[in-house]
């Protein structure tokens, strides 16, 4: 009992010089001090790892973009030009006009932490990581769109990309630009010395080339797996220390735009669940957080922080309530265009995504804020489904469906559910359901709303065509392509092989939507919409208008999917410690705040 | 060989063959949980922004870490590691050894469970003899009502409470994880401090829920020995009441070490909530991440340690039954 009570004695002391130290202690070792501590949340990766590596590949690496991690640019949220973008490592480039190479030129006084220079031969050797892990540009399928032919050193500061145009892609330049950069003395021992030998032999076909491939991939496993002794970035900080609840990063001196970076420290606080980020948000202890959705008297509470501030922007995203086309009665095109007119879009955001989202104008396959610029006048040609019972209960008798005692039956007159699904923890979605059924109950359509336990589970599932009605996103702008093969990609039935486009038979390799291979369009006749969407890839701007107002009427007549709502990028920022946020609907709305930083944006609040 | 060392062959031979069973089962059910966590994993990408043939790409490299091969293949690597202590590289964590994973995560639920338990163990017996002995009156009412109480109310009610009313409301404690980052880690009075202060709200919420259990079980324990007759000889002869108070509890305490015991087996569990409430990033949450991951090596790993540490904690426990109990340690056969 002795011993216990000098324990607690013991605890308590500590407990107590914690409580009335209330201080912290400054690590800070860069200049300029009195910048003071930001604090923020990585939201696109809950939880920290303590002991995981400064490595932007791995998982759980400590590296956070923007701050410690540094890309050779960083793009611009346009509405429609995949190949803005910011300067990052490299300070400028210049695109060939037929988008055949890019060549970057390294920002002149780029250094690392350690203070070594950045080099060509950095940028080249991060391009080597980016083959070995996963890259657009820098791909190991063969025949991949907008893959990198060539990298070439033209100096010690300047890297020449060129573009394989068997099967070129508008977004090779972004493929590129959008790359990590790490330095050759610490990472380098990781490429093998005939690492680009292998490269180019792994470009073939055959045995050979495959067993290359593999033995590439092998070397991701160890890139995502490397541990640098300590971390060596060329961002504005590094990373100090991590435990399971914080990270702290320090300014890195060395910087090139050191002297426009205003924090001293950067800390990152942990979560694992919303809950967490709402209350951080709520006692103000966030200078800045990507978006985190919260029901309305929490964000009622967040707001009413003191300092508290909401920008919203462009986020080149929707959700839509997409068919499988394989199971009746959602293989009739007048029971989709029923369910549009009933379905209040306007109440459906409203309940699930008052502040992520606005209600979508009506289905063009495309988010409505880069709609009219890409389809222009055909827009307003498109059938907005407003709310409208007597139109729907219109298309479902076209249907055939049956009215008896108020409820809408299949045509041999047996009952008809509208079976919904979604995977446990995307709460908007759920909710977004559980209100529509409401509606179509409300109006004699039986609906229920099923949830499965995960988002794996919910994947595969889906995949397998087990599903009658799904939530799928769509429209993942900005690069045409990426919009319109979420809803005439794999998930209904073309593959896109090499540039080489097939179509699959409802059912197999992935083809859960079961759509029509060809489509008869109003005023366009014909089409093979997965045909259309693949030539997306190559198109320029001009090229690709015509093919996606094609594309957008083919969704708005055939609906594959009813988009519900547009996305907002919503992000939260706190001004009583800092302030030079970027304005509402800036192009910088989807960088982390790392980058408003190393742009010289982000003040101290004097 | 003395029956100390007899029961403690038998045991470690029957805990070693209950391990290999266990890992063969975890191993067989956690591969046959549903779901595509890579088709999940390149949804995510592609979310964030990623191309389809890139986050692919991505995937794949992340995912093989993932052991190839028949699952017999990988069965048999499996069992054989284990005598190695390798229980394989984990997926979420990009190849790290799940033994180094488990390790690192293990600690943040050890400390403060074990802590909390062991708070309201010594809290709980303590007032549970009280409350036996002054069961007919006002103190022992109190007692008995504010273990039924606690008892009833879940962990994560408690928790949230404390959060609220010691983080929030009056702000005085930290709910945000084990430490300051700001300190300096290392032998200080700065860390040491914010260790102790940062572990005061999750060791609260433990002990306070455990109390309960522990009062009401120790109460009905010593209200069973007060009614024996050694107890009755023991105040016939005039004995001080300390010394009465002494024998009432040494008595009374031996179920309640089985109890503890067990207790502290089932500690390795984690609590997921108190971990998420105060952002402990410990063995519950890391199960859960596993599990939405599919990392199959890692959550093979995290049930195996569970497993083991109740057959651990059974075997220590009878094991402490013989030394504390005379009548189990000559060899005769006890109820409890």
């Amino acid at each position: 009992m002795k011993r216990l009570a000098a324990v607690v004695a013991l605890a308590s002391l500590a407990t107590a010089t914690a409580a009335c130290s209330g201080g912290t202690t400054n690590t800070s070792g860069g200049p300029g001090g009195g910048g003071g501590l930001f604090t923020t949340i990585d939201v696109s990766r809950p939880g920290l790892d303590a002991s995981a590596p400064a490595n932007i590949w791995n998982p759980k690496g400590n590296s956070f973009i923007g701050y410690n991690a540094m890309k050779l640019g960083w793009v611009k949220n346009s509405l429609t030009d995949p190949n803005q973008f910011y300067p990052g490592i490299a300070a400028k480039w210049e695109i060939a006009p037929d988008n055949s190479s890019i060549t970057l030129h390294i920002q002149p006084n780029a250094k690392w932490s350690d203070g070594k220079p950045v080099t060509a031969e950095d940028v080249k050797m991060s391009i080597g990581l980016a083959y070995t892990t996963g890259s657009t540009a820098f791909a190991l399928t063969p025949g991949a769109a907008g893959a990198a032919a060539d990298v070439q050193i033209v100096d010690d500061k300047t890297v020449k990309v060129t573009q394989d145009m068997a099967n070129p892609s508008s977004k090779f330049a972004r493929g590129v630009i959008d790359n990590w950069v790490e330095p050759a003395h610490i990472w380098g021992s990781l490429l093998p010395a005939d690492f680009w030998e292998k490269l180019k032999a792994s470009r073939g076909t055959g045995a050979t080339a495959d067993k290359d491939r593999e033995e590439i991939l092998a070397i991701g496993q160890k890139v995502l797996a490397f541990a640098p002794p300590k971390d060596v970035s060329a961002g504005p900080f590094t990373l100090e220390r991590v435990n399971p609840g914080e990270a702290l990063l320090v300014k890195n001196k060395y910087f090139y735009n050191a002297a426009n970076v205003t924090p001293d420290q950067v800390k990152f606080l942990n979560y694992s669940g919303n809950e967490q980020v709402w209350n951080y948000l709520s006692a103000g202890k966030l200078d800045h957080s990507g978006f985190t959705a919260a029901p309305t008297d929490v964000m009622t509470r967040i707001k009413n922080a003191p300092g508290s501030e909401i920008i919203k922007g462009f986020s080149p995203v929707a959700v839509g309530m997409a068919f499988n086309q394989s199971k009746k009665p959602y293989d009739n095109v007048h029971v989709r265009r029923g369910l549009a007119y009933l379905i209040d879009r306007a109440q459906v955001t409203k309940v699930a995504s008052p502040e992520g989202g606005t209600p979508a104008l009506t289905t063009s396959g495309i988010h409505q804020k880069p709609a009219q610029e890409w389809i222009g006048p055909e827009l307003s040609k498109l059938n907005p489904y407003p709310h409208d019972v007597a139109k729907a209960a219109a298309e479902f008798k076209e249907a055939g469906l049956r009215q008896k005692d108020g409820k809408w039956t299949l045509p041999d007159g047996s009952p008809w559910t509208v079976t919904m699904t979604a995977p446990s923890g995307f709460s908007d979605w759920i909710s977004a359901q559980e209100n529509i059924k409401s509606q179509l109950i409300e109006n004699g359509v039986n609906a229920e709303v099923v949830t499965v336990a995960d988002y794996p589970i919910y994947l595969e599932e889906l995949a397998a065509g087990k599903y009658d009605v799904g939530f799928w996103l769509m429209a993942l702008g900005p690069a045409p392509y990426d919009i319109f093969q979420r809803l005439y990609g794999t998930p209904n039935g073309w593959t896109n092989v090499a540039g080489k486009v097939t179509h699959n038979a409802p059912g197999k390799a992935g083809n859960w939507m079961g759509g029509p291979e060809e489509l008869d369009v109003q005023g366009v006749g014909k089409i093979n919409p997965g045909e259309l969407t693949a030539k997306l890839n190559a198109a320029s701007p001009e090229e690709a208008k015509p093919i996606m107002a094609q594309l957008a009427m083919a969704a708005n007549q055939d609906l594959p999917a009813i988009q519900l709502w547009d996305y907002v990028n919503t992000q939260f920022v706190n001004t009583s410690r800092f302030t030079g946020w970027p304005a509402q609907d800036s192009d910088l709305l989807r960088l982390p705040a790392g980058v408003w930083m190393q742009l010289g944006m982000i003040k101290k609040k004097q | 060989m003395g029956v100390i060392a007899r029961r403690l062959a038998g045991h470690l031979a029957r805990g070693i063959v209950m391990i290999l069973v266990v890992a063969t089962i975890s191993f067989f059910i956690v591969r046959s949980i549903p779901g595509d966590p890579v088709a999940a994993n390149v949804q995510k990408l592609i979310q964030q922004g990623m191309d389809p043939v890139a986050a692919e790409q991505a995937t794949r490299v992340l995912y093989g870490f993932q052991p190839r091969g028949t699952l017999w293949h990988q069965y048999i690597d499996y069992m054989s590691g284990l005598f190695t202590f390798n229980l394989g590289q984990s997926v979420s964590h990009a190849g790290q050894p799940v033994t180094q994973v488990l390790g690192e995560a293990a600690k943040w639920t050890v400390l403060p469970v074990l802590a909390g338990t062991l708070l309201s163990f010594l809290v709980g017996i303590v007032l549970g003899v009280y409350a036996a002995i002054k069961r007919s009156g006002k103190l022992g009412d109190v007692l008995a009502i504010s273990g039924s109480l606690l008892h009833g109310v879940p962990q994560y009610v408690l928790g949230l409470l404390l959060s609220a009313v010691f983080a929030t409301l009056i702000p005085i404690l930290p709910a945000d994880g084990p430490v300051d980052i700001l300190y300096e880690p290392g032998f200080n009075a700065g860390y040491l401090g914010s260790l102790a202060q940062h572990a005061v709200l999750p060791v609260a919420t433990y002990a306070l829920a455990a109390y309960g259990g522990w009062i009401l079980a120790m109460k009905s324990s010593v209200v069973t020995v007060l009614g024996d007759d050694f107890i009755l000889a023991a105040e016939l002869r005039g004995m001080k009441r300390s010394i009465v108070f002494r024998y009432i509890a040494r008595n009374a305490i031996l179920p309640l070490f089985t109890i503890l015991a067990l207790s502290l087996g089932l500690l390795l569990g984690g609590a997921v909530f108190i971990e998420r409430i105060f952002n402990y990033p410990g063995l519950g949450l890391l199960l859960l991440d596993s599990i939405t991951m599919r990392d199959y090596a890692l959550m093979g790993g995290a049930f195996l340690l569970i497993t083991a540490a109740i057959i651990v904690a059974n075997i220590l426990a009878d094991l402490f039954y013989s030394v504390i109990d005379p009548r189990v340690r000559g060899g005769e056969e006890v109820s409890t």
